[in-house]
């Protein structure tokens, strides 16, 4: 993800502790079942996600695009082929009842939600600054933060090679073929060297991580060291408001017929 | 074997992972684009995000490799920015231990197409039930549902257990499973007969 964006305090909030959060939202909204109440709390999340990412309104808006065609095609499905007994519209296989209309909006709502969320964590957390808070405050051990970001590290070398790969197909004219043969040939040409080679070079790291003792747990210091903050009460007193506001207003100003 | 897994291990899990994670973000991009055509043909597809998992044991055939892998891929996956956000964490750690579970059930000792297979129908089985919790595919219509699960399994079977299977054998034919897969006793007997 691209980092450009403002910091905010969003950033500021300890990373395990956003993660914790985002991950009982999810949870917590596999039991609302309400359409109203989902808008509410969807609205809730993205208005976080609109003012306090940091980033420009053109970048957020192309960040847009993937959400509204979530909402779609997830509510779409639903809405199209439900179950239901008050019908609306038949055609054919398809046919939109009430039942199944509301039940499509309360899942696409859904999906937007779990899209915001997702979109709210990654925008405003470093990788590397959540494996060091988890190393701190969860325990996760050494030997698998510091792989995790050792193997984000590779991802640009890996681009490189596969770009590498495509230049010297087209020199050698495979580019332009076709058929299932061609595919076959593609799939293999690219996905063996990058596969073997990325395991070659995460073999020797590893070896040399072990001879510099990245696994070593007993006797650890960290360069980034995390804590607690304002920021981290001011974060969940935001979402406890979300939720019951939300509630509140799908009860008394239902936008949505019942 | 000594427990659990060594850093090497994990990191090159992790890596193999990580590169299913990009793969994984371009999936999706075809998968949008096969959607629109409707009647589930998507689903087809939806099988390219369980091959983490069974390529990685079968390339190190070492326990929990499965289940760090998909939760591996998962997350590489979340931080290059999918749509899908949170939710494939939680997909990835299901899906990685349906398979996970399957491997064990054999002891690790298993490593042909069968086994790949049937790590593929169990991530699967783990996918469609988040997707009951989540999607609430419960209230599809019958045949409608019907089609949905025949697609996924099918789509899993292929990419997940036949395609996966045959990916590790091309790579074991480059040499490279032999740095990172256990020392096997018929290896040590080689030895001993010297």
């Amino acid at each position: 993800m691209n980092f450009a964006g403002a910091e905010t305090w969003l950033h500021k909030v300890n990373p395990s502790l956003k993660l914790g959060i985002l991950m009982v939202l999810c949870l917590v909204a596999l039991f609302i079942h309400d359409s109203n109440y989902m808008m509410n709390v969807t609205i809730g999340v993205l208005l976080l996600f609109l003012c306090f990412s940091g980033h420009s309104i053109k970048h957020m808006l192309f960040l847009f695009v993937p959400f509204c065609f979530i909402f779609i095609s997830t509510s779409s499905a639903m809405i199209f082929f439900g179950k239901g007994e008050t019908l609306w519209f038949k055609w054919g296989l398809i046919s939109v009842t009430e039942e199944s209309f509301m039940r499509g909006l309360l899942v696409g709502f859904r999906a937007m939600l779990f899209a915001a969320l997702g979109l709210t964590f990654s925008l405003t957390t470093r990788p590397v600054n959540l494996f060091y808070s988890l190393m701190q405050q969860v325990k996760l051990k050494p030997k698998y933060a510091y792989s995790f970001m050792a193997a984000l590290r590779l991802i640009p070398i890996m681009m490189e090679e596969f770009h590498m790969i495509r230049n010297a197909m087209k020199v050698r004219g495979f580019a332009r073929s076709t058929g299932i043969k061609a595919i076959y040939f593609k799939l293999k040409a690219y996905s063996i060297p990058l596969l073997s080679g990325s395991i070659r070079r995460a073999h020797r790291i590893a070896v040399a991580m072990e001879a510099k003792r990245f696994t070593d747990t007993a006797h650890r210091t960290y360069y980034y060291e995390y804590g607690f903050s304002r920021k981290d009460q001011v974060f969940i007193l935001y979402f406890i408001i979300v939720l019951l506001a939300g509630f509140y207003l799908a009860i008394h100003f239902p936008l949505l017929p019942k | 074997m000594k427990k659990g897994l060594k850093l090497t291990d994990i990191l090159v899990t992790i890596v193999i992972a990580v590169a299913f994670g990009i793969v994984y973000i371009l999936w999706g991009s075809i998968y949008y684009s096969v959607k629109p055509f409707g009647l589930h043909l998507d689903q087809l597809i939806y099988g390219m995000w369980f091959m983490a998992g069974p390529v990685a044991f079968l390339v190190l055939r070492k326990p929990g490799v499965a289940l760090l892998a998909e939760i591996a891929a998962a997350s590489g996956e979340f931080f290059l920015g999918s749509p899908w956000g949170l939710t494939v964490l939680l997909y990835g750690v299901v899906q990685g231990l349906f398979a996970e579970l399957v491997f064990m059930a054999f002891k690790y000792k298993n490593f042909n197409l069968a086994i790949a297979v049937l790590a593929a129908i169990a991530s699967c089985l783990g996918s469609v039930v988040m997707d009951f919790a989540y999607g609430e595919i419960a209230a599809l219509s019958v045949w409608n549902l019907l089609l949905f699960l025949i697609a996924r399994f099918i789509g899993s079977i292929f990419f997940a257990g036949v395609f996966a299977y045959y990916l590790v054998r091309v790579l074991e034919a480059t040499g490279v499973t032999n740095l990172v897969r256990p020392v096997s006793s018929k290896e040590y007997a080689e030895l001993d007969q010297k």
